[in-house]
């Protein structure tokens, strides 16, 4: 008998501890709106995450008709992230949708990702006479690699608030991704000259548009690598883009966008206006028309054909295709296919 | 500049020192002591040069520094100045205020024959109608339940209009003893289109066609046909919340609802003191948010008299590539009714006054309706539906209609509608007649962004 009762302690003991370790092993749920919030979850959340992303990254994150599974989805999530800025409204319908209080808004378990983001383009007159605008402003900030830098130290700082165990392993992981960005964003070299807080010196001049200036007075500039320095061989350069999708990448990189295919946000061009947009590329010898992979490029086409400008497919998120399955491969992208629009 | 003139006058200092003791000492040791003094002369010049790194990593002139640092500032405090503004004049007075939209439908029509409303009463041809005023007025109550009310201001046939809560219902979407809700269960209490189906949920702003199906409007509600906006929309309790489902990538949802019998349009109102129960059981499943596939079946009973069921089956299927999304995409599918309704007549066999036979009457209507919807261009659709019903009352009385419309979007808060009805009905009325129908309808207000846009 005492054998007996030996073995079942011995057996629940056994059963505690795999019990514990199944629960300690059990990965936060995330689900995000976009591609790009789900890399950066993932790059941030590493191993103490699974994170899954409702929209296909190749469709316009605009439009995404929310359906049961997405909602199935987020009804088992522990984390829901949305971009914000009114690109992503259809979140919300997910969200009431789903029946889980833990990541209505309001709770730990919701974030607007680009909370803190210096946003551009903030209407002074909000109407629809002025097409699809965004009254919070231009919502498309991931494209500028400093703003993921911020968007990457919200999501690290709510995942140390719903995971407190975690919280050393989210900063390092932080601090990794931060610092990939950084030697992504100024090359390896510099980041090494600059020293242990490079990436903080150089975004914080980088974002005071003093860069350059503090580079040369240093006589660093020919130091200076990665996608600062390909944007430097195409900055000044003049762009049109079918919407206003670019302006914080070209802000970062220095591309002169002189107007949009699109008369008024959403609203496809009309035929009218397309030639206005013809005169407008051959008065400002524009030579690339940015058109994203989800909009025709009927009015792309035409407007090449008058004018020699060359239409180059963007994709606007992480995972739209095979050469962009990382944000680091996005960036590279967007830069290497205008550079080449330029090059020939 | 500082630091770069104290560091050449310590340089200049250690060698005039250095040069001075060289003058000092005897001369049979002053080639040694060259020899050293290159040697640490090198030593200065290494110093020299780990300083000038060392200075170029920190600021040249603070002063000068410390002025742009200001006028960063200043700067940055006038961009966050301008975006309270901006912030402040878009949401100040009205943040707590319900979200507001406002929907005005305005449609025209033209017929071959005399046309009536549902109640055989009133001319509806060749007129146009202001069909509804609805305002939708949302917000969340607390951080438990949201409201919603959409007070709809509805044509009664052209002889003047009646106001109607369209749907008002508090959504209570966590309960405050429960961190969770067991399968995702979200409750609705108050009045609401119901799940019989897909087509009842939607509002006439919503439909993708100019006058909601036969079938609907006949068996599920309506005052003044289906012209007009109908439908059911009764009181009572939603439940809604997933269920287990053995398919992967599938979802499998359901309803149960408890009404208030006798707004159903095939009771004819004329039951309502018992309540009503209703099922609806829900499967879909989409391919990467390109292909969307959604099944459905739906149950209805209400005791009284007469004693109705209602059964429905639906399918939906919707096609819109995700690549060059403005140029085409497409719709389709279709819902079938089957009612059954039974009607306890007390038959006066021997004419005394004395009821001696009680006789069941039994009813059972079948309709049904299909769809397909293609979309030519960003702003244009073309679209043809058609449907075949029985009479709630009367199921040997049967309607045919067929019908093509052509949709054509501004944006997704205006469009126009044209369209062409052909009617062949076993009614008493007329046989046959042909309609040419004519919608405009504007959405305004901050409304959300679904589900204005049928394929999209």
């Amino acid at each position: 008998m005492r054998k007996l009762f030996l073995l079942f302690v011995t057996l629940s003991f056994c059963f505690f501890g795999l019990s514990q370790s199944l629960l300690a092993q059990k990965k936060m749920k995330v689900v995000t709106t976009l591609g790009y919030l789900k890399y950066v979850t993932e790059q941030v959340g590493g191993d103490r995450v699974e994170v899954m992303a409702l929209a296909n990254p190749k469709q316009d994150p605009h439009y995404v008709t929310p359906t049961p599974r997405m909602n199935e989805v987020a009804n088992g999530a522990d984390f829901f992230i949305e971009n914000g800025l009114s690109l992503d409204l259809w979140a919300k319908n997910v969200v009431d949708a789903s029946g889980n209080p833990r990541i209505q808004p309001g709770n730990p378990g919701h974030l607007v990702a680009t909370i803190n983001v210096p946003v551009k383009e903030l209407p002074t007159e909000i109407s629809r006479a002025w097409g699809d605008i965004h009254p919070q402003g231009n919502p498309h900030v991931w494209l500028d690699p400093l703003n993921v830098r911020i968007i990457a130290e919200n999501i690290a700082n709510r995942l140390k608030q719903l995971d407190p165990p975690g919280s050393d392993y989210y900063q390092k992981q932080l601090d990794d991704f931060k610092y990939r960005l950084d030697v992504a964003l100024y090359g390896e070299e510099l980041m090494k000259i600059v020293g242990k807080k490079a990436g903080d010196i150089l975004t914080r001049k980088t974002r005071n548009d003093e860069l350059m200036d503090w580079l040369v007075s240093r006589k660093l500039d020919g130091k200076l690598g990665g996608w600062m320095r390909i944007g430097s061989r195409i900055a000044g350069q003049k762009i049109v883009s079918y919407h206003k999708t670019y302006i914080y990448f070209a802000d970062r990189f220095g591309l002169n966008i002189v107007g949009e295919l699109e008369e008024k946000p959403g609203i496809p061009p009309p035929p009218q206006y397309r030639d206005a947009v013809v005169e407008l590329i051959k008065r400002e010898g524009v030579k690339a028309i940015l058109n994203d992979n989800f909009y025709s490029t009927e009015a792309a086409d035409y407007v090449a054909s008058k004018t020699g400008a060359k239409v180059v497919i963007t994709y606007l998120d992480v995972g739209g295709a095979e050469e962009v399955e990382t944000y680091e491969k996005l960036v590279s992208f967007l830069l290497d296919r205008i550079a080449q629009a330029f090059s020939s | 500049m500082r630091h770069k003139f104290l560091i050449v006058f310590a340089g200049v200092f250690w060698v005039t020192g250095q040069v001075s003791l060289m003058a000092q000492a005897p001369p049979d040791s002053a080639g040694k002591r060259i020899e050293d003094l290159h040697k640490e002369l090198d030593e200065v010049k290494q110093e020299i040069a780990d300083l000038k790194n060392l200075q170029s990593a920190i600021p040249q002139n603070q002063d000068d520094e410390l002025d742009r640092l200001e006028g960063r500032l200043d700067q940055r405090l006038r961009e966050l100045e301008n975006k309270i503004d901006a912030i402040s004049r878009a949401n100040a007075p009205i943040v707590f205020n319900p979200r507001t939209t406002a929907f005005i439908n305005v449609a025209a029509r033209a017929d071959d024959k005399t046309v009536y409303d549902s109640q055989g009463q009133t001319e509806i041809q060749n007129r146009p109608f202001l069909r509804t005023v609805e305002l939708d007025l949302r917000a969340p109550v607390d951080p438990f339940a949201e409201a919603v009310a959409i007070i709809s201001l509805e044509d009664e046939a052209g002889k003047g209009f009646g106001i109607d809560a369209e749907e008002a219902y508090g959504l209570i979407k966590r309960i405050p003893a429960l961190e969770t809700a067991p399968l995702g269960m979200k409750i609705k209490v108050g009045k609401f289109r119901a799940p019989l189906g897909v087509d009842n949920k939607l509002h006439m702003h919503d439909l993708p066609w100019i006058t909601r199906p036969l079938v609907v409007s006949k068996y599920l509600g309506t005052e003044h046909g289906e012209f007009f906006e109908s439908g059911f929309n009764p009181i009572g309790i939603d439940f809604e919340f997933f269920l287990p489902n053995p398919i992967p990538s599938s979802t499998l949802e359901m309803n149960f609802d408890l009404l208030r019998a006798g707004d159903l349009g095939l009771s004819q109102g004329t039951s309502g003191k018992q309540p009503a129960y209703l099922a609806h059981l829900n499967w879909s499943r989409d391919w990467e948010n390109v292909h969307l596939l959604t099944l459905g079946l739906s149950a209805y009973r209400e005791d009284g008299s007469p004693s109705t069921y209602l059964y429905s089956a639906d399918i939906t299927y919707k096609w819109s590539p995700i690549e060059h999304r403005d140029i085409h995409s497409f719709v389709m599918g279709g819902e079938i009714f089957l009612g059954r309704t039974v009607v306890r007549n007390e038959v006066d066999l021997n004419h005394d006054g004395v009821p001696g036979l009680i006789q069941d009457v039994t009813n059972k209507p079948l309709g049904w309706f299909a769809y397909a919807q293609y979309q030519l261009s960003w702003w244009v659709y073309l679209g043809a539906r058609y449907e075949v019903v029985d009479e709630p009352t009367n199921d040997r009385l049967n309607t045919k209609a067929l019908s093509g419309y052509l949709s054509y979007y501004t944006t997704e808060f205006l469009r126009f509608r044209l369209g062409v009805e052909h009617r062949i009905t076993d009614l008493p009325e007329h046989r046959s007649v042909t309609s040419g129908l004519f919608e405009i309808n504007f959405v305004f207000g901050s409304h959300p962004t679904e589900p204005y846009w049928v394929s999209r």
